[in-house]
């Protein structure tokens, strides 16, 4: 690390507990799943087998299989790559975005500012799920005298959510731009003649980009829960597409095959904390290293 | 006489709750090209707000600003955000009091130091890293190659502090603004950092403000010093004169608090009673006169003029040490 402190011989080892590779395994192999899931030596995950609604670990189906025999591991595995897409793209999105728009408001402050700053507080004042439940009624409500154009159910999901999150990540990048704008070397470099877009860019951006990233984990999490309570509600992907998706549709096996829902509930769990556990392991480290400096 | 830098009548105001705060009254100082002028006074006296002012560093609705500042007659205080920036840097730059603060921490000294120059002169990248290894052997750098590829808090205090000074000289101003250089150094390293300032002053023909509130560092180090009291100009003299001739007893009473070597042990060293002066306050009469031992009537109603003593000796007292 370029930030380690072997340089001033203090040693501030960074206890990297057991829940830190416990996530970090746990994201890698979802990640795994995503990309090389489908290859795996496993039944499809849209084929009627002939063991129906068998419980977990029995022989063939070490999740089970719902009640019209499929197989739980691949439809889990199967809907990992799409819930980690929404994920990813929506916090890959809004970091842009919503850094941007905070560096800017923190740093040019005035007017900009102050519009910036009552769009993240309106937008942050709706109840997230209301607010994308809302834009996901508006994008996929089909145009009756054109049927067929409208957008994709992942895609205006992935945009309703995105615009959901921007004004979480960009209210932080405002509050962290504005302490490091405070500083010193800002002052600085405008003494030496810099234009403010160089510095903001230069100066304050890499000092942001950090702690925006440790949250950018914590709103990945947030994502994939949003995702599945949309699905819940009915408006979610199509069915099966994502954990939330396949979560839903098995909500009325409950009964005779609880198994089903078991299996997607506890990928998505085990994936929001394993983001938690990740974001709060750099934010650690984040703090450490500013106190240092 | 053409003179670099010429401030006259500056006076800086700040809208506050309790009212307008005077924290400049009406300064008039001038720096001529390759000049070393020390400015001197205690917390508050204005010094700072004055320079951060001289240099367009203060603006915003709450700030008023009058009288004039021009820079090779070119007036500084009308001139926008954007066209003043073409000054910094190249024309005026400031080294900055508390180095550990003044380096981005997630950059290294490398790509920082070169920036202004690729930025402001249009390097190319590869000559600004030249430039910045020459730079940091102009600073006297030990192993400068090195220093160049390490991020600034692998550096000390001095050594950051010397890439400031590096930094701030890159674009060959003509002026450098010095804001209490030395105050958050070590004092071994003090002595050091002062005397490279005023050796790259010599060797590049820069003019130089230092700001301080340390007598031992302007003696040493400046050709002309100005005395600020309560934002006001009260003494301003050549260095030597000033120690030598001084006549205005806030000048004395300064001289006096430094600490010496020939004072006993355990006495007591001089300190000047009371506080200084409201900037809210309207002023009545000399803004010492409280303070001072030789207060009269007259200090207490009525408001000194700086005089001159002839000889380029301005004082602003009515009662000055050793006769008008």
């Amino acid at each position: 690390m370029p930030w380690s402190t072997r340089e001033f011989g203090v040693a501030v080892k960074q206890g990297r507990s057991i829940s830190f590779y416990l996530a970090s395994s746990w994201l890698g192999i979802c990640v795994f799943m995503a990309i090389f899931g489908d290859m795996l030596p496993l039944p499809a995950y849209d084929e009627y087998t002939d063991d129906i609604g068998v419980g977990l670990f029995s022989a063939g189906h070490i999740f089970g299989t719902d009640l019209n025999g499929i197989d739980m591991l691949s439809a889990t595995i199967h809907a990992t790559r799409m819930t980690l897409v929404i994920s990813f793209t929506c916090v890959a999105i809004s970091l842009v975005i919503g850094g941007a728009l905070g560096v800017i408001a923190a740093y040019w402050r005035g007017w900009v500012d102050s519009v910036l700053s009552t769009y993240f507080n309106v937008t942050l004042s709706i109840p997230n799920l209301i607010l994308t439940l809302v834009l996901v009624a508006i994008l996929a409500t089909p145009d009756p005298s054109n049927p067929g154009q409208e957008l994709s159910r992942s895609l205006v999901i992935i945009i309703s959510l995105t615009f959901a999150i921007i004004p979480i990540l960009g209210r932080l990048a405002r509050s962290s731009a504005l302490t490091w704008s405070g500083r010193d070397f800002i002052r600085v470099a405008e003494s030496m003649g810099m234009k403010k877009r160089q510095i903001a860019w230069s100066h304050i951006v890499p000092n942001v980009i950090p702690s925006l990233l440790s949250v950018g984990f914590l709103a990945a999490g947030v994502v994939i829960v949003a995702e599945g309570g949309l699905a819940i509600l009915g408006v979610g992907t199509n069915a099966g597409e994502s954990w939330g998706s396949l979560l839903a549709s098995k909500t009325s096996e409950l009964y005779d095959a609880p198994h089903t829902t078991l299996v997607p509930a506890v990928a998505i769990a085990l994936t929001v904390m394993s983001l938690n556990f990740f974001g709060d392991y750099l934010r650690k480290r984040i703090d450490n290293r500013e106190a240092r400096i | 006489m053409s003179e670099l830098l010429d401030i006259e009548n500056l006076e800086i105001d700040f809208d506050t709750q309790r009212g307008t705060l005077h924290a400049v009254r009406g300064v008039t100082l001038s720096v001529a090209p390759g000049e070393s002028l020390g400015i001197v006074g205690e917390s508050g006296s204005g010094k700072t707000v004055m320079s951060r002012a001289t240099m367009g560093l203060l603006r915003g609705k709450r700030v008023k600003r009058r009288g004039s500042v021009r820079f090779e007659g070119q007036e500084l205080l009308t001139l926008s955000a954007k066209e003043i920036r073409g000054f910094w840097g190249t024309k005026i730059s400031m080294v900055f009091q508390d180095p550990m603060t003044a380096l981005n921490p997630v950059r290294r000294v490398k790509s920082q130091m070169s920036e202004a120059m690729v930025k402001r002169l249009d390097m190319p990248k590869d000559k600004a890293e030249a430039r910045a290894l020459e730079l940091l052997e102009l600073v006297r750098i030990p192993d400068p190659k090195a220093v160049l590829d390490k991020f600034p808090h692998q550096l000390s205090g001095g050594m950051r502090q010397r890439v400031m000074i590096a930094m701030a000289i890159a674009c060959d101003p003509k002026l450098l603004f010095a804001d209490e250089p030395t105050t958050a150094l070590d004092v071994t390293v003090q002595a050091q950092i002062l005397e490279l300032i005023s050796d790259l002053r010599k060797r590049l023909g820069m003019a130089m403000v230092i700001i301080t509130h340390d007598l031992g560092v302007v003696a040493n180090h400046t050709d002309r010093v100005a005395v600020m009291y309560g934002g006001e100009v009260v003494e301003l003299a050549t260095t030597k004169e000033l120690f030598t001739q001084t006549k205005m007893p806030y000048t004395e009473a300064l001289m006096s608090s430094i600490p010496r070597i020939d004072i006993e042990p355990g006495q007591r060293l001089p300190a000047i009673a009371g506080t200084p002066p409201d900037p809210v306050e309207e002023r009545v009469g000399c803004g010492f006169a409280p303070r001072c031992k030789y207060a009269t009537d007259k200090c207490r109603s009525e408001r000194p003029q700086l005089v001159d003593a002839g000889n380029g000796h301005l004082y602003r007292c009515f009662f000055p040490i050793g006769g008008a």
